[in-house]
């Protein structure tokens, strides 16, 4: 089995740990983070176990599950798992944890929503996409819950693919050569019915939470964990409907997926950063040749030709 | 602002036929089985509560999903510029913390499919795969929920009660629904859309209800489905559109499952005039 991490404080001082090229100093311990190898720099985030106000005062942004102050301070809560408060620059998460949550719940939704607040905080566009390397670029398969971002990642990794992300695709577009893909953590997130598929029996995983029949599989065998050039964009689509393999959307049809392939595309609208996201969001498709799409393979032939289309994606 | 207008029904009561002929008077167009359906969508999607509520809702417990579908529904319905429809097989009810799920103030109008639920088993067991006995058996059935959670699904889990409790429950909602017979529905289709179509605030001409009507004939969506394929959840390889008639279950039923119906339902049939 998979120990149970307590979602207490590590009793040998802050993990230090990296997520997407960030060196993460952290109170509440983070397995599935590589340990950071990159010296002694400051933390570039620093995440504590704390207080956080049930309301944010003159909260410019009251919703259901996130709330923004008018100084760019984020709270994101569930009441069984605990709330988060996000600095306005991104670099400092607080954590309340519930009183029975456990460690892999609070992450979930740690390395979830909080973790895009700090992205969009920091600049980064963060797509709802799973990623491998192909060649030496990165391509990203993005799409609504449910479609099969992560059975594509698990499959193609066994297929030899290194992954780079399962349900979260980091893009850094800022980087001198175009768009960078930087790598989150390895670990694929699956449903029991899903791991059988694979062949996987799920003794020994770890759950998701407590309740759910969703796992974490470990994949550090064949993780990709250094950044990579973006090369590739495809939309999964579950729809049978539309012809199989690998198409170019038209432009329009490009923009108007945004949602699709946009990791919680609306907090963007809570967080005021929607200028700088939208004009990321033109500038990936523009540098990608375009947003692909991709019929979800479902046999083992079709597997087969998704993967014999690769390369050119990678080209 | 928006607002919702619910298509609600026990399953297999005639809502996916009605939903059908709404958008096809909307569109003014006969429905294209080629294309996914996009008028009133499934209540509690997956997808809509991701978008609209910020967080990845398949990592949530059946009990927080089935809580903050309150909330999805304020939240969709501010975010909407025009009305809504959607489509809605939960009994009318309330959150595990008592908050309505289907808010009255976010809601323009109801319209509520009830069928004889002596067809609606017969239907049931061709949909879901289960025998007539076990059909009538989950029709009697307290508590009874579909698109039960457990793995994935692009919908949360709905619970529907018995058959008679979920008529109670929608007769009682606030807003009082219309209330539409499958039987009434199949005898004068066009008067009874015209009404829904006045109910939920859709002008419509008696020549534009009479293409929808003629547009979403039974024959003509069968044969749609025959062409296209038409996927809503039935079990693999069976049609959705099966037969279409109401009082068919006259020649599948036999005398004892027919009385276990009444039985199990007897008051709430007696109520609407099936006994």
């Amino acid at each position: 089995m998979t120990p149970t991490v307590d979602c207490c404080a590590a009793a040998d001082g802050p993990a230090d740990r990296t997520l997407c090229g960030l060196r993460v100093l952290s109170e509440l311990p983070l397995p599935e983070l590589r340990p950071w190898t990159g010296g002694g720099r400051p933390a570039d985030l620093s995440i504590r176990l704390g207080d956080v106000p049930d309301h944010l005062e003159d909260g410019v942004v009251i919703h259901p599950l996130v709330q923004v102050a008018p100084d760019g301070r984020c709270r994101f809560a569930l009441a069984a798992v605990g709330a988060y408060l996000i600095s306005s620059d991104g670099r400092e998460v607080i954590i309340a944890p519930a009183p029975n949550a456990t460690g892999d719940e609070i992450r979930t939704f740690l390395f979830g929503t909080v973790f895009a607040v700090v992205c969009h905080r920091r600049g980064l566009l963060p797509l709802h996409a799973c990623c491998v390397q192909v060649g030496d670029k990165a391509v990203a398969f993005a799409g609504d819950s449910g479609v099969g971002k992560s059975t594509l990642a698990a499959t193609l990794w066994t297929r030899g693919y290194p992954l780079l992300a399962d349900d979260v695709t980091v893009v850094d577009m800022n980087a001198p050569d175009g768009p960078r893909v930087l790598p989150a953590f390895p670990r694929v997130k699956l449903w029991r019915d899903s791991l059988e598929r694979l062949g996987r029996s799920v003794d020994g995983l770890g759950a998701v939470r407590a309740s759910l029949d969703k796992y974490h599989l470990p994949v550090e065998e064949g993780f990709c964990a250094t950044s990579l050039p973006l090369a590739g964009v495809v939309q999964l689509e579950k729809n049978r409907k539309v012809p199989p393999g690998i198409r170019l959307l038209p432009v329009t049809q490009g923009l108007g997926r945004l949602n699709m392939v946009l990791y919680r595309p609306r907090l963007m609208l809570r967080l005021g950063t929607q200028a700088q996201q939208m004009a990321q969001f033109l500038r990936l498709l523009g540098s990608v040749g375009g947003l692909r799409a991709l019929r979800r393979p479902e046999t083992p032939a079709e597997w087969d030709e998704v993967e014999a289309l690769l390369p050119a994606l990678a080209g | 602002m928006g607002g919702f207008y619910w298509i609600a029904s026990y399953p297999k009561s005639g809502n996916t036929w009605m939903r059908l002929m709404l958008a096809s008077l909307i569109d003014g167009a006969p429905p294209d089985f080629s294309k996914a359906i996009g008028f009133a969508g499934a209540v509690g999607s997956v997808t809509d509560m991701d978008l609209y509520l910020d967080v990845e809702s398949s990592d949530l417990t059946p009990v927080e999903q089935a809580e903050l579908r309150h909330d999805l529904a304020l939240v969709t319905a501010a975010a909407a510029a025009k009305p809504q429809f959607r489509k809605v097989h939960d009994r009318w009810g309330h959150t595990p913390t008592g908050r309505p799920l289907f808010p009255p103030k976010v809601t323009l109008g109801s319209v509520y499919l009830v069928r004889d639920p002596r067809d609606v088993a017969v239907s049931w067991a061709h949909h879901s795969g289960l025998s007539l006995d076990a059909s009538i058996a989950f029709l009697g059935q307290s508590g009874a929920v579909v698109a039960k959670s457990g793995r994935w699904k692009d919908q949360f889990e709905q619970r529907l009660d018995s058959w008679s409790c979920h008529v109670a429950s929608w007769l009682e909602a606030d807003p009082t629904p219309l209330l539409v017979a499958y039987e009434r529905l199949s005898a004068d289709p066009a008067g009874v859309l015209a009404n829904v179509a006045a109910h939920c605030g859709i002008a419509a001409s008696d020549a534009a209800v009479a293409g929808a009507v003629a547009a979403t004939q039974f024959d003509r969506l069968r044969r749609e489905e025959e062409t296209h394929g038409f996927d809503l959840g039935q079990r693999r390889g069976r049609a959705f559109f099966r037969r279409g008639r109401a009082g068919g279950w006259r020649d599948t039923l036999s005398a004892a499952q027919a009385d276990r119906i009444v039985q199990d339902h007897g008051p709430m049939m007696a109520r609407l005039g099936y006994i």
